[in-house]
């Protein structure tokens, strides 16, 4: 748990450092370490996706009455005292997670697959997985030119499992929302102790120096790979060079991370514990993934958090709120009463979950406001009525101030169909991250900040 | 391993590809005219250029040329596959006799291995990244350092149903940081680094692990519950081994009613003997009682201080058993995950976990295996520069080739000596050898499996691997892991190549412990036991589960699966052996007397019980938290026993029909239920291959208990095939598999093939798998001839050049 030993000083993040900042090495043509001028002395935005794994009841989520104010529906309810800073869009449709013709199963890996990239998931089992760069990712390559990390990837389930996930599609389209590239799907991790070393290194302790003087001393170690990818490449195939050109990205990544903490060494941080490992009830583990979300946001270490609070088709049981049931099987309750009344106190738990998020958001200073009010987090699935792999009428809650950007307390419907990827656009616009269409677009939401 | 091991005359010629014997057709071959009548009798209706049935067009393949058009070899893989096991056409369609699909079969798989043999192509796997279970066995032996995988590293992706296929495994970002972390902490712990800092780590007893009787053959007799541990102790020095109670749900801690005496051990020596319980003050027991400071706070002084040497030790504690009873006499109890356990603080007393924290005041120890492993010289302390150098550059030479699995140039060397030195000149000696081995770590050629094309070799052409490349590949095979000195020595020789050497080497590495890897790795995702873990049955619905079935199943599993291929068994056995390894816990949940204790040992079991299927462990991850699932058996049987997965379910599948559905006045069963589903046309093409697979497993519940009847209604078990074929039950069901023995067989290959490569079989290796399988069944299936047979194969033995 945190320990907050002090509080961070009220301050604005990054006025005045004026420096040039390198781009996330997303493209290994580029040389590194080129950059872009960062504009100093703007708010700070940032976004986060909260994922609920095989839909939801839809009939208990979406409230009646459209416009504002907001009605807190049952699933809702943890985050009642929240709704004015929660804005619900209803209708939005992940099209191109519905199976083409001849597809057949897989509509849990498309729904990941699709969710955050607009585009259908090529089906296979193989090294020609397929989708398309995620909407944090497109955010990640602005946002993170900022931050030590260019985003987060996290989940409550660990990717391990034996045997196929859905039929004919591999398990890392299920296990994942976030892509890189079109071909590079990304781990999310899962370990709270590893997220933590991630986050703050071996030393036991967020002291930034610690971690910096740890990491100059890499420095060497990845001259020495570097160069040794290069003379490998000379012996290799393409296809080889595809892995090791992972590998050089990666190693980038590393060097770019030194490269911004050396300018970000005055720094304060709160202190936390070193979380052990992955705690054994769901809930404290769901409480401590979130709360090292904040303190990634809160230290400023990334803008942009991806997390997933089970992967699709996750069959975990919540036996300590009295549902004994598999997730996954459950949500095909073809109507039983019973098993409805258990999917219910799943999706209000999940949301519950949620609601300590954004508590803990909104009781931690940012700037001249709290970190709910810098965020933008987009709570929701890629599914809406898991019973019949539904695509359409997603759920989808806009949760946070965004900046300024987003005016909440309201539940807007958008026209029948339209592209979830249209509200993704949207949010990118009102994150500075300006791109003309992704995935299946085919506009922008106007009434967002209405 | 017996000396039946060596198997002479496994039908496969070394690098010339498999010599195109296919026993398991008597009939002539047919005539290209007839094979392609044939396929315009029965076939091109819908797999024509127009309609392309799954994506399939027979149409204009060239019958007299089978395997000699590339373009045309996987289609008519296709067709010798689906004729060979019958599966097409589709029932209710018209269909060839029965000597004209053994015919066609038999004439295409004779020109396709022909074709095969003489331009072989042996695939193009790209460079491999290691597993997480690799990595840590790689640490174990070029460090003799046993690290937690699982804490270093992240989860790997599996695809094909395995994690070490090479194009899934991919490096991110976030794998990297982790490579560097681990390779910081292991450099650290593999030296004794007198700058490792103090830390925390808790072993925790599962709660709902029942603690009666001798807990593992690591505890003491006349033990009863407790828990040993390996622990890994980085340095000389005291460490503080702290014990934790279990408490009942309103935090009182349990048993504490009367004495009892905790044993602490270090490597199996007494270091500590404890007695609590039975001297304090108690709250009175109604149902709101508050425990009292005593009984939550009884545990707090088991704890002892105490000088530890670095290594990585056993650690246990248990409780005398005072109750004297005879081990296995049981007393009625409730279910631990019932409630009414869990609010029992008079429940026997039962350890929660051991904590160990430390080093303080730590030392670096002058002698550890690890150091011994990394210290093939020390320089002496008045040593010159240059001989330091020499001795630095001879530590990470030898590692190097370790680590790298090939022999090592000085331009391998060079860049970790200027490692070395950076480290030196910031801390001397060990802090260089120590940032070296970091570099070491980090290498892709050590985080990579790189196999190169030799000189000369002219694109897309066939080759056989060099001698070094092979020996990876028999020990990741094998042993998930790097060679040996043995091993690797043979290969540099230039030996490997020569068949006896080869064979003996196949033999020694499976006679050699490593090969449990083999076991846990390839059975334990190829049967899907690796699921147990995560397998959550629900206590209402199975109140009788708990962590005790489950290791005793998983064990169950994993030692009969040792037994079969240690005793070099045939294959089939899997299906019809006739003795498990059974515990009292598990005997007791099979309904099978006689057998008391802890211990597993070997016991004949009759036709119901025999081979896997009657394995609670198979039963249990296919079937649902609180139900069976026929379906999800069915399914695993079909994959994973015929390797024929039916076609995946259409999207929009309408749910199960409600319990309450129907006109007969009652709730519909399981059975029922799926029956109704299967009225649906679109679900039925499907579920009648499936389901009555499983049907035949219903007399298990969802946990692999025996039972005659569910909620009142008896089990019916009886199940028919869409062809007509009739079968009942757990031996009706084995019956069924075993008739179709060459297709249980090549799957068996197939699965061990994709696993023994890294990556998915493919059509064109399937002359290979035919070769493999059909010279195994002339040795039975033995597993030997089975693994002997891959190593050997085309695929195994060469790889196809890069094209740019």
């Amino acid at each position: 748990m945190i320990v907050t030993r002090k509080h961070l000083p009220r301050r604005t993040f990054l006025r005045g450092l004026g420096v040039t900042l390198a781009l996330p090495m997303l493209d290994s043509m580029v040389p590194a370490f080129g950059g872009a001028q960062v504009r100093a002395a703007e708010a700070v935005r940032r976004l986060g996706v909260v994922y609920v794994p095989n839909g939801m009841f839809m009939p208990n989520w979406t409230p009646e009455v459209e416009g504002g104010p907001l009605e807190v529906t049952q699933t809702l309810q943890p985050l009642a005292q929240f709704k004015d800073q929660m804005l619900m869009v209803s209708g939005l449709c992940s099209e191109e997670g519905i199976a083409r013709p001849g597809e057949g199963a897989g509509d849990h890996a498309r729904a990941a697959g699709a969710f955050l990239t607009g585009v259908h998931p090529k089906k296979t089992e193989g090294h020609d997985i397929r989708a398309g760069v995620s909407m944090d990712q497109i955010a990640a390559r602005v946002l993170g030119q900022e931050t030590q990390l260019a985003s987060l990837e996290l989940s409550l389930e660990s990717s391990e499992r034996a045997g196929s996930c859905d039929p004919g599609y591999s398990c890392a389209y299920a296990n994942t929302l976030c892509w890189s590239s079109a071909t590079t799907p990304l781990p999310m991790a899962s370990d709270p102790r590893a997220v933590f070393e991630r986050l703050f290194g071996t030393s036991g302790t967020t002291d930034p120096a610690a971690w910096l003087k740890a990491r100059q001393h890499d420095r060497s170690l990845l001259d020495m790979v570097t160069a040794k990818v290069a003379r490998l490449s000379g012996e290799l195939g393409p296809r080889d060079r595809v892995k090791l050109n992972e590998y050089l990205e990666a190693v980038r990544d590393v060097e770019r991370r030194i490269q911004m903490a050396e300018r970000q060494t005055t720094r304060e941080l709160p202190a936390m514990d070193q979380p052990v490992g992955v705690p054994e009830k769901f809930e404290e583990h769901a409480k401590l993934m979130f709360d090292l979300q904040v303190l990634a946001y809160q230290a400023d270490l990334t803008r942009v958090i991806t997390f997933m609070m089970g992967h699709e088709t996750s069959n975990r049981a919540y036996p300590d709120i009295g549902v004994p049931d598999a997730h996954h099987a459950l949500s095909h309750h073809g109507g039983d009463k019973i098993l409805i009344e258990r999917l219910k106190k799943v999706d209000s738990h999940l949301t519950a979950m949620f609601a300590h998020y954004v508590d803990r958001l909104a009781s931690t200073p940012d700037g001249n406001g709290t970190l709910l009010d810098s965020v933008m987090i987009l709570y929701g699935s890629g599914l809406s009525d898991g019973n019949r792999h539904d695509h359409h009428d997603l759920p989808a809650l806009l949760v946070g101030g965004g900046a300024g950007q987003l005016a909440g307390g309201r539940h807007m419907r958008v026209a029948k169909d339209t592209p979830n990827t249209n509200l993704f656009l949207t949010m990118l616009d009102k994150l500075g991250v300006a791109i003309e269409t992704m995935g299946d677009s085919n506009g922008r939401l106007d009434t967002l900040s209405v | 391993m017996t000396a039946r091991w060596i198997v002479a005359g496994v039908g496969i010629t070394l690098l010339v590809g498999v010599s195109g014997q296919v026993n398991h057709a008597q009939t002539p071959p047919a005539t290209s005219a007839a094979s392609r009548a044939l396929l315009d009798q029965y076939c091109v209706a819908c797999h024509n250029d127009r309609t392309r049935q799954a994506g399939l067009s027979l149409q204009t393949l060239d019958a007299e040329h089978v395997g000699q058009v590339a373009d045309e070899v996987e289609a008519w893989e296709k067709v010798a596959r689906k004729l060979r096991a019958r599966a097409m056409p589709p029932p209710g369609r018209p269909r060839p006799d029965d000597a004209a699909y053994a015919a066609m079969a038999a004439s295409l798989e004779t020109a396709l291995d022909a074709a095969a043999a003489a331009a072989p192509n042996p695939g193009q796997p790209p460079i491999h990244r290691l597993n997480r279970v690799e990595y840590r066995n790689a640490i174990r032996d070029l460090l003799a350092l046993e690290v937690d995988e699982r804490e270093l590293l992240p989860p790997d992706e599996s695809g094909y149903g395995f994690d070490n296929i090479a194009d899934i495994l991919a490096v991110s970002p976030v794998l990297l940081d982790r490579y560097m972390v681990a390779a910081e902490k292991i450099s650290q712990l593999a030296l004794g680094d007198p700058s490792i800092r103090p830390a925390v780590e808790k072993h925790t007893v599962p709660y709902t692990l029942w603690q009666d009787g001798r807990m593992s053959e690591q505890l003491p007799f006349g033990s009863r519950g407790g828990l040993a541990v390996r622990h890994h102790f980085p340095l000389d020095g005291e460490y503080v081994i702290k014990l934790a109670l279990q408490r009942a749900y309103g935090n009182h801690i349990r048993g504490l009613g009367e004495a009892n005496d905790i044993e602490l051990r270090l490597d199996r020596e007494r270091i500590q003997q404890f007695t609590v319980g039975g001297d304090g003050e108690r709250a009175p027991w109604d149902a709101v009682s508050r425990p009292t400071f005593y009984e939550q706070t009884a545990d707090e002084g088991l704890e002892v201080r105490l000088e530890v040497n670095a290594g990585t030790r056993l650690i246990s504690a248990t409780f005398l058993d005072r109750g004297a009873v005879v081990e296995g006499v049981l007393e009625p109890r409730p279910a631990v995950s019932s409630l009414a356990y869990s609010r029992d603080r008079n429940a026997a007393m039962a350890l929660e976990s051991i904590t160990i924290s430390g080093p303080f005041n730590p030392r670096t120890p002058d002698k550890t295996p690890s150091r011994d492993r990394v210290f093939v010289c020390y320089p002496a302390a008045a040593a010159s520069e240059a001989d330091t150098e020499a001795c630095a550059g001879e530590i990470l030479s030898s590692l190097a080739r370790r680590a790298f699995r090939r022999p090592v140039a000085q331009t391998d060397v060079e860049p970790l000596l200027s490692l070395f030195r950076e480290g030196r000149d910031e801390g001397g000696f060990e802090t260089g050898i120590q940032f070296a081995l970091r570099g070491v770590l980090i290498d892709p050629e050590f985080l990579f499996r790189v196999e190169r094309d030799p000189a000369g070799v002219a694109p897309g052409a066939a080759f056989a691997l060099s001698d070094v490349e092979l020996a990876s590949r028999l020990s990741f095979f094998l042993w998930s892991t790097i060679p040996d000195d043995e091993l690797l020595e043979v290969a540099e020789r230039g030996d490997l190549r020569d068949r006896t050497t080869l064979e003996a080497q196949v033999s020694r590495m499976l006679a050699d412990p490593r090969s449990d890897a083999l076991i846990e790795n390839f059975f334990g995702q190829w049967l899907l036991l690796r699921n147990m873990s995560a397998a959550s049955p629900d206590p209402d619905a199975f109140l009788d589960f708990d962590e005790n079935l489950r290791e005793a199943m998983t064990r169950e599993t994993a030692l009969f699966v040792e037994s079969q291929v240690r005793d070099d068994r045939s294959a089939l056995d899997l299906l019809r052996a006739d003795y498990t390894y059974l515990n009292q816990r598990l005997a007791r949940h099979y309904g099978i007397p006689h057998v008391y204790g802890n211990h597993f040992r070997r016991v004949p079991v009759d036709g119901a019980r025999g081979g896997l299927l009657g394995q609670g462990s198979i039963l249990t991850v296919t079937s649902y938290p609180n139900r069976t699932s026929p379906t999800k058996r069915g399914l695993w049987v079909l994959e994973n026993l015929l390797g024929a997965p039916p076609p995946p379910p259409p999207p929009d599948v309408p749910g199960l029909p409600d319990a309450d559905h129907g006109d007969t006045g009652r709730s519909l069963s399981m059975r029922e239920r799926m029956e109704v589903h299967r009225t649906s046309p679109v679900c039925a093409s499907c579920h009648v291959l499936m389901d009555p697979l499983g049907f035949s497993l219903e007399n298990f519940d969802g946990i692999g208990a025996w039972r005659t009847d569910e909620d009142g209604a008896p089990i019916n078990a009886s199940s028919t095939l869409p062809d007509g074929t009739s079968f009942e039950g757990p031996s009706g069901l084995r019956d069924l598999l075993l008739g179709q023995e060459e297709r249980f067989a090549e799957t068996v290959t197939e699965k061990l093939l994709t696993y023994a490569l890294g990556r998915g079989v493919e059509y064109y290796d399937g002359p290979a798998v035919r070769a493999i399988t059909s010279g195994a069944a002339a040795n039975d299936y033995r597993w030997s001839s089975l693994i002997v047979g891959i190593v050997e194969s085309t695929p195994f033995q060469m790889r196809r050049s890069r094209e740019p």
